[in-house]
């Protein structure tokens, strides 16, 4: 199966001296098409360090990471147009939506669609928020929306371009069990369906089941790597 | 899509709403320009309106605006007399207040030389130029009288025959024309209580001459009401304005340069003296008022933009997080700048329309002043904009991320 994100031997620490602080300490990890894994681990383990190298925000101070098994960053060096990788490859999941406050539902998305160079983006944002089961509220903004259905506007805004690779932080942090569920469950079908890689932050063990991947982390390194059962092939 | 009017149409009302605020600051920044354009036009339009070459003041003097001027009426005769001069004529000025309908009026008393000039020059905008040498007067219709209306002065009646728009002097007052006669007799007029008082003054400078001691009968005419002093000389003009041949105004102007009596002034160097003497003050007091309210705007300006970003800080960052190119971030910055510059503008526009034409001194908005304006409101927004701009660029789109 083919790789979406390939990190290699990535360390990044925060601060110097005695204060400093490894927030990666040697990971390495690979992501394939279709896979929707779990990324588990006390808060301060590095998760979200490693979600922003591997989203191209903040990149680690050595290592190196492939996408599409091309290499983008090396030692913290970009290798490649990184804004223009997150617009067109990656989509973004986070724990409160964060869908921008002055876009309608449909406009969240549709503008992603913009970023990414889809010429059809309203006709690809009503196709998406369908999907998703949130095309009644295309026209509401955030604020009038609730969680979960935030978060669906968000996850459609994450594909809006097709992503071979979608990071999500925390997803579920503010819904309760049922909608956590739903949403992990959009991801796997999300995965499936379209084959994007999708890896979740989640501190939720309530659904792990629902992941193909579980990688755990701590003081900065993947301490454990359980493969629950294989991955699908990708959709297409 | 255009993310700076989705943003403007999702908080509409306070846009709107900071648009006017800007609008009304920028409408006193315009109203500030346009005081100072009246000012100044106000300073020429009087010497304008009187279509001289030459103005012959008191020699030495800046007169008859900058400073007071007293010439011996016998230079109109002697001017007319010069080779290629057209027309002379006296003229005289001088501030009245007078109360009418309990309200008190300032008044510019310009006296024309009748018969020659009955007010040919004045840009009438009612009625009629003077056709009588006594009792009938021209004045600007901010005095608020009408045609067929009197004015008492001097203890005569004086029927407006005329209104002008704009006749005003650098001091805002409103300018009324008369015969230079009836301007004399006005200058002059004496009050019952100064007459009385100047008699007695006499009899009592009688009483301690041989003349009236020798001559008793004197104190009974000096004391008779009907009874006026002499007049010794013929009242003094404050300038005698001359209209000559085109091509022969240089030498006309050497040979009243030679008089020991005058000096000599072309319309140019009237309008100067005005403006370098009587308004100079008014337009650097207003000049450095107008810097500091523009500057006043443009920090303001430069505020609001930045908190109207600062507010989108995270809207900002997921959209860099999302790849936002750079270019559009900043679009969106500088076109609501535009956007709300142009309201205000729009809105600094509107208020001048209302409320310019109420203010008591005249606000003249000229092309100058129309054009500049849009272009420097815009032009500040710009600047204004950078603070903003510059935020856009330092957000870290990983703050997106810190939910």
């Amino acid at each position: 199966m083919e790789d979406a994100v390939r990190a290699l031997d990535l360390t990044k620490t925060y601060g110097t001296g005695p204060s400093a602080v490894k927030a990666l300490d040697h990971v390495t990890l690979t992501i394939a098409r279709g896979t929707v894994a779990a990324l588990l681990g006390p808060s301060g383990s590095g998760k979200s360090t490693l979600i922003k190298a591997l989203g191209f925000v903040s990149p680690a101070d050595t290592g190196e990471v492939f996408f599409g098994g091309r290499l983008v960053v090396k030692d913290g060096v970009p290798l490649a147009d990184l804004a223009a990788l997150r617009r067109r490859h990656l989509g973004f999941v986070f724990q409160k939506a964060n869908l921008t406050s002055f876009l309608t539902a449909r406009e969240n998305v549709e503008i992603a669609c913009e970023f990414g160079g889809k010429s059809d983006g309203r006709k690809r944002a009503r196709e998406l928020l369908e999907y998703l089961d949130v095309a009644g509220r295309e026209r509401s903004y955030p604020e009038m929306l609730s969680g979960g259905e935030q978060q669906r506007v968000a996850i459609a805004r994450a594909l809006a371009n097709e992503p071979s690779l979608i990071l999500a932080d925390e997803p579920t942090a503010a819904l309760d069990s049922v909608r956590s569920r739903s949403v992990m469950e959009l991801f796997r079908k999300v995965a499936h369906d379209r084959g994007a890689a999708v890896l979740v932050v989640t501190h939720d063990h309530r659904a792990l089941d629902v992941f193909d991947v579980l990688y755990e982390m701590e003081d900065g390194q993947i301490r454990a790597h359980q493969q629950e059962r294989p991955a699908p092939p990708a959709a297409r | 899509m255009n993310l700076a009017l989705r943003d403007v149409r999702r908080h509409v009302a306070r846009f709107v709403g900071t648009a006017a605020g800007l609008g009304l600051l920028l409408s006193v920044v315009v109203a500030m320009q346009g005081i100072y354009a009246g000012m100044v036009d106000d300073a020429t339009i009087l010497t304008r309106a009187m279509r001289a070459d030459l103005w012959l003041v008191q020699r030495d003097t800046r007169g008859p605006f900058a400073e007071g001027s007293r010439l011996d009426p016998s230079v109109e005769a002697r001017a007319s007399a010069v080779p290629g001069v057209r027309t002379a004529r006296p003229y005289t000025y001088q501030l009245i207040q007078r109360e009418q309908r309990g309200a008190v009026m300032r008044i510019a008393l310009v006296g024309l030389g009748w018969p020659d000039d009955p007010g040919r020059s004045l840009p009438l905008v009612r009625g009629r130029r003077l056709q009588q040498p006594h009792g009938e007067m021209i004045v600007d219709a901010s005095l608020g009288l009408g045609i067929g209306e009197s004015l008492a002065l001097g203890g005569e009646q004086y029927r407006v025959v005329g209104l002008t728009k704009n006749a005003l002097t650098s001091g805002g007052d409103s300018v009324a024309f008369v015969s230079v006669a009836d301007a004399e007799l006005i200058a002059f007029d004496q009050p019952a209580e100064a007459a009385v008082l100047e008699r007695q003054r006499v009899v009592a400078r009688l009483r301690g001459t041989d003349l009236g001691r020798g001559q008793p009968t004197l104190e009974d005419l000096v004391t008779d009401a009907r009874w006026r002093a002499p007049a010794l000389a013929s009242p003094p003009v404050a300038a005698v304005l001359v209209e000559a041949d085109p091509h022969r105004i240089a030498e006309v102007r050497e040979v009243m340069r030679s008089w020991g009596d005058v000096s000599v002034y072309s319309q140019d160097e009237e309008e100067a003296l005005l403006l370098g003497g009587v308004v100079q003050r008014a337009r650097m007091q207003i000049g450095l008022f107008t810097v500091i309210l523009t500057l006043t705007a443009a920090v303001i300006i430069m505020m609001v933009m930045y908190n109207l970003t600062l507010e989108k800080t995270h809207d900002l960052a997921v959209l860099k997080l999302m790849g936002a190119p750079r270019t559009r971030l900043l679009g969106l910055i500088l076109q609501q700048a535009w956007l709300l510059g142009a309201l205000a503008y729009a809105v600094a526009f509107a208020m001048g329309e209302l409320a310019f034409p109420m203010f008591p001194r005249r606000v003249l908005i000229t092309e100058t002043i129309s054009l500049v304006a849009p272009v420097a409101t815009m032009g500040i927004v710009t600047l204004a904009s950078i603070l903003g701009l510059t935020h856009v660029m330092r957000i870290d789109p990983s703050v997106a991320l810190e939910g």
